[in-house]
């Protein structure tokens, strides 16, 4: 997975009985899976930096230090 | 990767905003045979489709718990075929094949307007109407996109993209793709701007927050909170707007600060300490005399809720004794 | 039918418009007029403000001010703040019409002028009644939020202090009365400690009875060197005269009143047959447009309960404003009113006289003001859809007209302002759609 490809393949069979437009981050919390190196850092470290930050919420094992 | 803010949305928010914005043109395509006829009939018919749509929608009120749900009621069983009865007229969208399509594209559209116009003068007003439209979102996932096409068109913020100005645009057309009202007595003042564009914000963080009580389904939230970090995430990575930036940022946290907390913990709290130190000084820079009331708000909401560790649920959020009511 | 309207005119007096017209506003006036500024000392520079970061002002009452909201002064307190803020203080005289931010300006004044430090009253401000008082005491603690080493307390009726009391706040405010009795007959108040002195609503307040000497019996009790503030919205004669037993050597801050106009509405008419057809016209329009708060009239109390009835079947949430009420139900209907708890406001003209409705976006006439005589009341219908300020919001404003008789006052009300009055035909949606704009 690059960080550039369209996030969240997770859930495209569930999505929504509506258009089918799938929003950049689709559940609540992100697989760790998913997330490219450059954001398993961001949200490793103790702060973001500036104008990096993932758009894909964090992954729910790291919410807490 | 660039470093530093950006100028513009990520192309995964830009590529979801456009193709939200055509399913919407399509659905209004589909039914324009309906919005266009000469036919006297179908006229009429439209009108109780339009009015069935609406008018529940103008009467969410905090009044109480069992009027809301009627409310609910009434606009889940238009949009799931069945007849409903308005100013004592029988209607429901299988009278017409693109029945459907209408009354789901003037019901995001209300919603919408609901919220620009009462919760924009009336903050509190975003929490009924949110939960409804939370509500109709999860049985009609249909409608929920198109309340995010309406309200990306009127609120670019909310996605939040900045529409870079092309060439050949007019500076009236480029005001308007901007969200400002633009009339023949010139365009509105910043202060009306701003209101609106609250109202809509604000709107727009509740929903991502409430789910309808009554909702029969286990799943995840048609529109949750992972799209409260992604619009917060998305704001941040790009350079602040005079006046716009905090005003909104303000209106968002004060909205939806309590649910990203309690959702997101120290993940949230690294992008309050982010604000403070490092994007709020962006902000001041691109701030003048005058503009200092926005900044202000925010920056006072930020040193107390560092220096409490907490975020004070929302005003006028509905209570649990409420839907006793 | 009809209502009694001479009786009703007596209960709606200056005090309960004024706030009521409190209640329902939540944002300043539109104003395009200049203000007129009338310097003691002519020679001494003027100065205006265009930002409140220009004031100077403590950290915790700037912090106030943003926390209320506001982003800019408004015009009246753009030259009026300054005056009031200067070393050494300077009085002042000031009039505009209500809704053009004088509270704001004159609270901001006492919170800035008194010491946190010392513990004894140094601020005193005398409104005409109770529930104004109330209102403006909301305010103060508001813009104070941030500065709580200062505090307030109300010399109002039924605020009852022990013997010998010595009060530790420093800002007071209160009614005439109990004002005086609090500083002379009780002694809680120390009136030689006094540095601002602000009257408000004077013109409300020489309405009413003893009100006028009471505060004239305060106002001697103040040192010389006190700042002595008074506000109006109006300035007849009387006013003036009694402003200037008040205010020594004032500065004088005038804002014209804003001319209503109908340049900013839009007006259409719709024919119907009957009642039950208008009510039916109403809820297409409802259907049709999106509508925050409506105010809609009726001619008599009868007619405005039929509506009001038939709206809640249909799932409105309604509130019925009507002359029997005391002002204090009044004060709660509107309050609900404008916090949305209901979104539809149905009242007949005699109790709802002298409220602002600029804050509600569409105005509904559901029968058209006509006097005792059945002639076509120009003013009435000006004041009910009537907004203020070239580039202040628009309105829409729909007259439901169902006879002969009331298309004959409609043409005439038209020839009168000498503006079209659009046909509407509720009908047809595309046409309401349009209107809306
Ligand atoms: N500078 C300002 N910016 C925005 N709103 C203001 C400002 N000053 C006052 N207001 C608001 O405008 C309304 C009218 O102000 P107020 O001080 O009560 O006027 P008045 O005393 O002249 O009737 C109030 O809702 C108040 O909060």
């Amino acid at each position: 997975f690059g960080s550039a490809a369209p996030v969240a393949a997770s859930g495209f069979g569930q999505a929504s009985g509506g258009f089918g437009v799938m929003a950049p981050a689709d559940s609540l919390f992100t697989p760790q899976s998913q997330l490219s190196e450059e954001e398993l850092k961001e949200f490793g470290g103790k702060r973001f930096t500036l104008g990096q930050i993932p758009l894909k919420p964090p992954p729910v094992n790291m919410l807490v230090v | 990767r660039k470093k530093g803010l950006q100028t513009k949305a990520e192309q995964s928010t830009l590529k979801w905003y456009q193709e939200l914005q055509d399913s919407a043109n399509q659905c209004a395509q589909a039914f324009e045979g309906l919005n266009n006829t000469k036919d006297i009939q179908t006229k009429k018919l439209r009108m109780e489709l339009q009015k069935a749509a609406t008018i529940p929608v103008s009467q969410i009120s905090s009044i109480s718990g069992s009027k809301l749900r009627e409310i609910f009621d009434k606009i889940d069983k238009l949009l799931s075929g069945r007849s409903v009865v308005s100013g004592g007229k029988s209607v429901s969208t299988s009278q017409h094949p693109n029945g459907l399509d209408f009354v789901s594209y003037k019901l995001a559209e209300k919603f919408v307007k609901q919220g620009e116009e009462e919760v924009a003068s009336h903050h509190e007003a975003a929490f009924p109407i949110a939960v409804v439209a939370s509500g109709v979102w999860e049985l009609h996932p249909k409608v929920g996109d198109l309340i995010l096409a309406h309200l990306h068109k009127k609120c670019p913020y909310a996605v939040p993209h900045y529409p870079p100005m092309k060439d050949g645009t007019s500076v009236e057309e480029y005001q308007k793709i901007l969200g400002y009202r633009v009339e023949d007595g010139g365009v509105e003042a910043q202060d009306s701007f701003l209101k609106r564009m609250s109202g809509m914000i604000r709107l727009y963080a509740a929903i991502i927050q409430l789910r309808w009580p009554n909702g029969s389904k286990q799943g995840p939230a048609p529109h949750g909170l992972n799209n409260g970090w992604r619009w917060l995430a998305q704001m941040l990575n790009m350079e602040p707007l005079a006046d716009v930036t905090a005003t909104l940022l303000f209106d968002f946290l004060e909205v939806c600060g309590n649910a990203l907390m309690t959702q997101y913990q120290v993940q949230f709290w690294k992008l309050i300490l982010l604000i403070q130190e490092e994007y709020l000084p962006r902000i001041e820079a691109v701030t003048s005399q005058g503009q200092a009331g926005s900044v202000t708000r925010l920056k006072q909401f930020l040193e107390s809720s560092l220096r409490s560790r907490q975020i004070p649920p929302p005003k006028g959020q509905l209570s649990s004794h409420f839907w006793r009511s | 039918e009809g209502d009694k309207t001479g009786e009703e005119d007596d209960k709606d007096d200056k005090a309960a418009q004024s706030l009521l017209n409190k209640l329902i506003r939540s944002n300043l006036v539109n104003t395009t007029n200049q203000v007129e500024v009338l310097q003691r000392d002519p020679n001494s520079p003027l100065y205006s403000v265009k930002s409140f970061e220009e004031l100077r002002l403590k950290p915790q009452l700037l912090q106030g001010v943003y926390a209320m909201g506001f982003n800019r002064p408004s015009k009246i307190q753009e030259n009026a703040l300054p005056m009031m803020l200067a070393e050494p203080p300077q009085n002042l005289i000031a009039q505009s019409q209500s809704g053009t931010g004088k509270t704001a300006a004159f609270v901001l004044a006492m919170l800035s002028h008194v010491d946190p430090n010392n513990k004894f009253p140094q601020a005193l401000c005398v409104s005409p009644t109770y529930e104004l008082a109330l209102q403006t005491g909301k305010v103060i603690e508001q813009m104070g939020k941030h500065y709580s080493e200062v505090k307030l307390v109300y010399a109002i009726r039924g605020n009852k202090l022990p013997r010998g009391t010595q009060l530790q706040e420093q800002v007071v405010i209160g009614t005439p009365g109990t004002m005086l009795d609090w500083c002379l007959k009780f002694k809680f108040i120390d009136p030689k400690k006094i540095k601002v002195f602000v009257l408000d609503e004077a013109d409300v307040m020489i309405a009413t009875q003893g009100h006028q000497d009471q505060s004239i019996r305060i106002q001697r009790m103040l040192p010389k060197q006190c700042q002595m503030l008074l506000f109006s919205a109006t300035f007849e004669e009387t006013v003036w005269n009694f402003a200037q037993r008040i205010v020594p050597d004032p500065n004088i801050i005038k804002l014209k009143r804003e001319e209503e106009t109908l340049d900013t509405i839009k007006q259409y008419y719709v024919l119907c047959n009957s009642k039950e057809e208008k009510f039916m016209a109403l809820c297409n329009i409802y259907g049709a447009i999106t509508i925050a708060q409506a105010m809609i009239f009726c001619h008599t109390r009868k007619t405005a309960g039929w509506l009001a009835g038939e709206l809640s079947r249909e799932g409105h949430q309604v509130a019925l404003l009507s002359g029997e009420m005391q002002v204090e139900q009044r004060a709660a209907v509107i309050d609900r009113f404008r916090d949305g708890k209901e979104k539809v406001l149905v009242t007949t003209n005699v109790c709802a006289r002298g409220i602002d409705v600029e804050q509600v976006s569409v105005v509904i006439n559901f029968d058209l003001p006509v006097d005792r005589d059945g002639n076509p009341d120009n003013e009435t219908y000006l004041h009910r859809i009537g907004r203020t300020g070239r580039f202040g919001k628009r309105g829409l404003a729909i007259n439901m007209v169902d006879s002969r008789f009331s298309m004959n006052v409609l043409n005439k009300i038209q020839d009168h302002f000498d503006k079209k009055i659009e046909k509407l035909d509720t009908d047809d949606l595309d046409e309401i759609e349009k209107i809306a704009g």
